[in-house]
C-alpha cells in the first residue's frame, strides 16, 4: 500500500476520533523516515484513566490480525459519520502510546516495515 | 504452561474438529460408505447454482461434502497462521453450511488458488486475504457450471472451470475492499455482495454467448431423519464449549453474554475480542436454538439450504450477530412476506428470513424500526437478485443485503450530515 494512502487512513480515523470530543484545538504532526513513520496527535481535552486505557487497548491489540488489518483496515478513515473505530488502525501499526499532557491528550502512532524499530527512531534527536 | 489465548484457540480447533468428525461419521452411517462415496462424487460433478439442495442427491454425501469443505476452511486458517476467532469461525461455519447446497471440494479450490495468486501479486501473505479466500468460495457454482453444465468435452471443460474460478478468485481482493466502502460494514456478508457484483459480469458474458441456462430449484421436502440431529448436536456442542472455555469461571458468563448483546455487530466486530471467552460460544448456541425454533414454527423442512442458513447464522454469532440485532431484520422479512402474500415456507422467503441477518448490524446500530425496514427492503431485493447473477453467487442474500445496506446507510448518512444542529452556519 502506498504510504500516502496509508497515512491518510490513519490520520482520518484518529482525527475523527478526536473530533468526537469537540476539541477547540487539534494538532497533527508527521515525521517520516525511510523504513517507518511517526504520527502524533494532540488535542486540548484531557481524558480519564479509564478512557486512556480504552484507547490504548484499541490501538495496541494483543495479537497481530493480518486477516482483519488488510481487508477491514481499508475502512479506516473513510467513515466519519459515525463513531470512530481505533481498532481498525490498531491492527495496522507497530505501536501506539497514549497519554495526557498538560493541555489534552497525546496519541502517538509508530508505523513501518518489519525491520522498523521505534526505539531507534530519530525524531527525538531531530525535534 | 500453555498461554491462555493459545488454550482458547485450541479449544476452538477441538470443538470444530469434533463437530466435523460427527458430521462425517453420521453421514457415512446414514447411507453407508459405498453410497456416501458415490453421492459425494455425484455432488462434485453436479451443477451447483442456486438453488441446488445436495441432500436431495444423498444425505451422507451432502454431510461428508459439507464437512470436507469446512475442513478446507480450517486448513486455510491453520496453514496461513491467522487466528481462529470470530471472523475465521464465521467463514468456516459459512463454508460448512454452503457445503449442503452449492460448495464442493472441487469448486472451492480454484477460487482459493486465485485469491492466493492475488496475495502473492500484491506481496501479501495468504493470511491477509484468508477471509476473502474462504468467503470467496461463494462463486463455486461458476467453476462447476463451466466444468459440467456447458456440455463441452471434459478435456476442455475442466481447464475452463479451473481458469474461470482462478480468475474470479484473483479479482476478489481488489473488489472486496471497494464494496466494503459502499455499506461501511453494515452488511456482514460483504464478500457475498462482491461475488454478486462479479457474478453480474460473469453471467452477462455467459448470456451474451448464449450459454446461460435459467435457474432451477432443487428443494428436498423430505429430508433424512439424520439431518434433524445436526442442529441439536451443534447447539449442545456450542453451549458446552462455551461453558468449558470459561475455565470454571461461570459466575460472569450470563452477564458477559448479555454484554455481547449490546454490541452493534458492525464489521469487523470479533466477539472473541470484545467479551470474555465463552460468551461468544453461548451466543452462537442461542442463535442455533432460535433458528431451530423459527424453522419448527414455520414448518420448513430441515434440508440442505435451511441447514446452510442456520450454520451461517451460527458462524456469524462470533462475528456480528446477536439475538438482539437479528430479530428486527427477520421480523422485517416476515412482514414483507405477509404484505406480499408469500408463504414463509417458500424457499426464497424462508432463506431470506435466515440470511437477512446479514443486515443485523443495521438494527444493532440504528434500532429496531430501521432494522425492520431494512429487512422488508431486503426481501423485495432478494427475490430478484438471484436472476441477475444467474445463481452463480451462492451468497445471494449477501448481494441483496449489500444493496439494501448501501441504500439505507446512504440515506441515514445524508440525514445525519444535513440535519445536524452543530453547524457553523446555524
Amino acid at each position: 500500500m502506498k504510504r500516502k494512502e496509508f497515512l491518510n487512513r490513519l490520520i482520518g480515523e484518529v482525527s475523527s476520533f478526536l473530533l468526537e470530543g469537540n476539541p477547540l484545538r487539534m494538532v497533527i504532526s508527521l515525521h517520516q523516515e525511510e523504513d517507518g513513520a511517526h504520527l502524533s496527535f494532540f488535542d486540548d481535552r484531557q481524558r480519564s484513566e479509564e478512557e486512556l486505557k480504552r484507547i490504548r487497548n484499541a490501538l495496541n491489540p494483543k495479537h497481530t490480525r493480518p486477516e482483519l488489518a488488510e481487508y477491514y483496515g481499508m475502512m479506516a478513515g473513510h467513515d466519519t459519520s459515525w463513531d470512530a473505530r481505533l481498532k481498525l488502525i490498531g491492527w495496522q501499526i507497530k505501536q501506539a502510546t497514549v497519554q495526557n499532557t498538560d493541555s489534552g491528550v497525546q496519541i502517538e502512532l509508530w508505523l513501518g516495515s518489519d525491520s522498523f524499530n521505534p526505539s531507534q527512531f530519530s525524531i527525538g534527536e531531530k525535534s | 504452561m500453555i498461554p491462555m489465548i493459545e488454550q482458547h484457540e485450541r479449544m476452538r480447533y477441538l470443538s470444530i474438529s469434533l463437530f466435523l468428525v460427527f458430521l462425517l461419521t453420521a453421514g457415512i452411517m446414514a447411507d453407508g460408505p459405498v453410497k456416501t462415496f458415490g453421492d459425494l462424487m455425484t455432488i462434485q460433478a453436479t451443477g451447483s447454482r442456486l438453488l441446488q439442495d445436495f441432500t436431495a442427491i444423498g444425505t451422507g454425501g451432502a454431510m461428508v461434502n459439507a464437512a470436507l469443505v469446512a475442513l478446507i476452511g480450517l486448513a486455510v486458517v491453520y496453514f496461513s497462521s491467522v487466528t481462529l476467532a470470530g471472523p475465521t469461525m464465521a467463514a468456516i461455519f459459512t463454508m460448512l453450511g454452503f457445503g449442503f447446497f452449492g460448495k464442493t471440494v472441487l469448486n472451492c479450490l480454484p477460487i482459493m488458488a486465485g485469491v492466493w495468486f492475488s496475495a502473492r501479486f500484491a506481496r501479501k501473505s495468504l493470511g491477509s486475504y484468508s477471509l476473502i479466500a474462504m468467503f470467496g468460495t461463494a462463486l463455486g457454482p461458476l467453476v462447476t457450471y463451466l466444468m459440467f453444465e456447458l456440455n463441452y468435452p471434459l478435456s476442455l471443460a475442466i481447464p475452463l472451470g479451473i481458469i474461470g474460478g482462478f480468475v474470479a478468485g484473483a479479482l476478489l481482493p481488489a473488489l472486496a475492499g471497494a464494496m466494503l466502502q459502499l455499506h461501511q460494514g453494515y452488511n456482514l456478508y460483504n464478500v457475498g455482495f462482491t461475488c454478486g457484483f462479479l457474478g453480474l459480469f460473469a453471467s452477462s458474458a455467459l448470456r451474451m454467448a448464449g450459454k446461460m441456462d435459467p435457474i432451477t430449484i432443487t428443494w428436498n421436502t423430505h429430508p433424512h431423519p439424520t439431518l434433524l440431529l445436526i442442529l441439536p448436536v451443534a447447539s449442545a456442542l456450542l453451549v458446552i464449549t462455551g461453558i468449558l472455555d470459561r475455565n470454571g469461571n461461570m459466575r460472569t458468563l450470563p452477564s458477559d453474554t448479555l454484554q455481547l448483546q449490546k454490541l452493534s455487530g458492525r464489521l469487523p466486530t470479533d466477539f472473541f475480542d470484545a467479551v470474555e471467552s465463552g460468551a461468544p460460544w453461548v451466543n452462537m448456541g442461542l442463535l442455533a436454538l432460535a433458528s431451530m425454533l423459527f424453522i419448527m414454527i414455520s414448518g420448513a423442512p430441515c434440508n440442505g439450504p435451511v441447514l446452510g442458513g442456520v450454520f451461517t447464522v451460527v458462524g456469524f454469532g462470533a462475528f456480528g450477530k446477536t439475538l438482539r440485532n437479528c430479530w428486527p431484520v427477520v421480523l422485517g422479512v416476515c412482514i414483507g412476506a405477509w404484505v406480499f402474500g408469500k408463504p414463509i415456507t417458500e424457499p426464497g422467503v424462508l432463506l431470506a428470513a435466515l440470511f437477512v441477518t446479514t443486515l443485523a448490524p443495521i438494527a444493532g446500530q440504528f434500532g429496531i424500526v430501521t432494522g425492520v425496514i431494512a429487512g422488508f427492503i431486503h426481501l423485495i431485493m432478494v427475490e430478484s437478485t438471484a436472476a441477475w447473477h444467474g445463481g452463480l453467487d451462492l451468497y445471494n442474500n449477501g448481494f441483496a443485503g449489500g444493496l439494501t445496506a448501501t441504500l439505507v446507510i446512504s440515506i441515514l448518512h445524508w440525514i445525519r450530515t444535513n440535519r445536524t444542529k452543530e453547524d457553523f452556519t446555524s
